[in-house]
């Protein structure tokens, strides 16, 4: 930090404290960090993945307090106080969240590359609208990106994970 | 990785404004980073300093005092798209922030953000430009008000002073007896063109219209022309004056050929679009009404 001459404080690093899936993680982050750094090299988080880093392809998506979020644009010193969920967060091998088991069965992906972000967009739209028609479906995950195409087979998961949270 | 800056985080707009002041040139406001971090990790735009007016507390939620909304300048898109305010009192409004980018950028950039960056192709615009919408500016000196027509300037120029920042925007509900629309086309997430409309209709005449369209031009536009020319005229045949008004309109927007399209596709699109935003909005309103 450096307090200069007059006016307010100018910040180099920010001192962070946030939740990152479930847990507590604090530490100094230099201001132009973006979370997917933050992710991905300090908390060797890799499952979110750089692509476009132009917020097109949502590649990167994670949860900040429940909303879709591109991790590629978004400064970390934003998610101060909040909640971070990644993919790894979801579920697991064994335990599965119903989205990813609904991904499985449904081969809603080929190459893998956009499914974790794909995954965390359809996580927030559940938390949004635990019952989404097809085309809020649509309209929600079309910043999605899926270059193999998946897409229908990513809907179908998404409608069936739905129907089965609901079902319980 | 972004090239490192220092960050101000000012709690009051006043505070804001004085860094701004002091700091000049080198320093760029931060209201959500939708378009800003974008240029920063292109290395199109470079700055010394990022004033994050996030902080201040004002520049935040939806009020409504009885006769205007007022939006904090930080409120988000998806913000904008759900709040019962917004959705109540200025529809096309709600409808155009529920359109931008994608779900991740509604999350992202904020109302105000958007406005002082001015791209062209953006659409809260239009509906603002219909509901004659105001922006409030403040700096040191004091707080002043005025109107979305004035402030925009031209592609990424508005009329904001240096020191001054944008805390809110305010407008009213379009009168009674007012319908409306807002219509667009998009590609890969980008507006190619957005129409918005407000009109009233009596006994099947345009009594009173208000049409702006956006994307084509170096910025959004009010078509006043176009509203005193359908005006007093039944729905139908105004209509088919939008329909025919691209000659005019070509003039009015000096539409360059882009990757969203040739000129004359942009333009052709745009008076489609303005026949169904003016039969649309005339319907609804009729539809109200009996």
């Amino acid at each position: 930090m450096e307090a200069s001459s007059e006016g307010i404080a100018t910040l180099e690093t920010v001192a962070l404290q946030l939740t990152v899936n479930g847990r507590v993680w604090s530490g100094d982050v230099p201001v132009e960090e973006v979370l997917l750094d933050l992710l991905r090299r300090r908390l060797g988080l890799t499952g979110t993945k750089r692509s476009c880093e132009s917020q097109v392809c949502g590649a990167c998506t994670v949860l900040v307090d429940g909303a879709p979020t591109s991790s590629c644009s978004h400064l970390a010193f934003e998610t101060n106080g909040k909640s971070v969920t990644t993919i790894e967060g979801l579920g697991s091998e064994d335990s599965p969240d119903p989205i990813q088991a609904a991904f499985i069965r449904h081969m809603g992906f080929q190459c893998g590359y956009c499914t974790s972000g794909q995954i965390m967009a359809a996580k927030g739209l559940l938390l949004h609208n635990s019952s989404p028609s097809q085309e809020e479906i649509a309209d929600w995950m079309s910043g999605n990106i899926c270059r193999c195409g998946c897409y229908a087979a990513i809907a179908a998961a998404i409608r069936d994970a739905s129907t089965r949270t609901r079902r319980g | 990785m972004l090239r490192p800056f220092r960050l101000l985080e000012p709690t009051t707009a006043m505070e804001a404004s004085a860094e701004l002041r002091r700091l000049g040139d080198q320093a760029r406001v931060y209201a959500g980073g939708a378009e800003l971090v974008l240029l920063m990790r292109h290395g199109i735009l470079q700055t010394d300093y990022l004033v994050n007016v996030k902080g201040i507390p004002s520049l935040h939620g939806v009020t409504w005092d009885g006769t205007v909304a007022r939006i904090g300048a930080a409120t988000t898109h998806s913000q904008v798209e759900r709040d019962p305010i917004v959705r109540q009192r200025l529809p096309t409004l709600a409808q155009s922030a529920g359109t931008i980018g994608n779900i991740r950028v509604r999350n992202q950039g904020t109302i105000g953000g958007n406005l002082c960056f001015a791209d062209p192709h953006s659409d809260p615009e239009a509906p603002l430009l219909v509901h004659d919408a105001q922006v409030v500016l403040s700096c040191t000196a004091g707080e002043r008000r005025l109107p979305v027509d004035d402030f925009l300037v031209g592609t990424f120029e508005t009329a904001i002073q240096p020191d001054e920042i944008l805390t809110g925007v305010e407008a009213e509900p379009l009168p009674t007896g007012f319908g409306q629309a807002f219509l667009r086309i998009e590609r890969y997430h980008r507006p190619t063109v957005n129409v918005a409309s407000g009109v009233r209709a009596a006994e099947g005449r345009i009594a009173e219209a208000r049409l702006a369209v956006g994307c084509v031009g170096a910025r959004t536009i009010r078509l006043r022309d176009l509203e005193t020319r359908v005006t007093g005229l039944g729905v139908d045949e105004a209509t088919r004056v939008g329909r025919e008004y691209g000659p005019i309109l070509t003039e009015l927007l000096e539409p360059v050929d882009d990757l969203l399209g040739s000129a004359e596709y942009k333009i052709h699109v745009a008076c489609v679009l303005l026949g169904r935003a003016i039969g649309e909005a005339a319907h609804t309103n009729e539809a109200a009404e009996s």
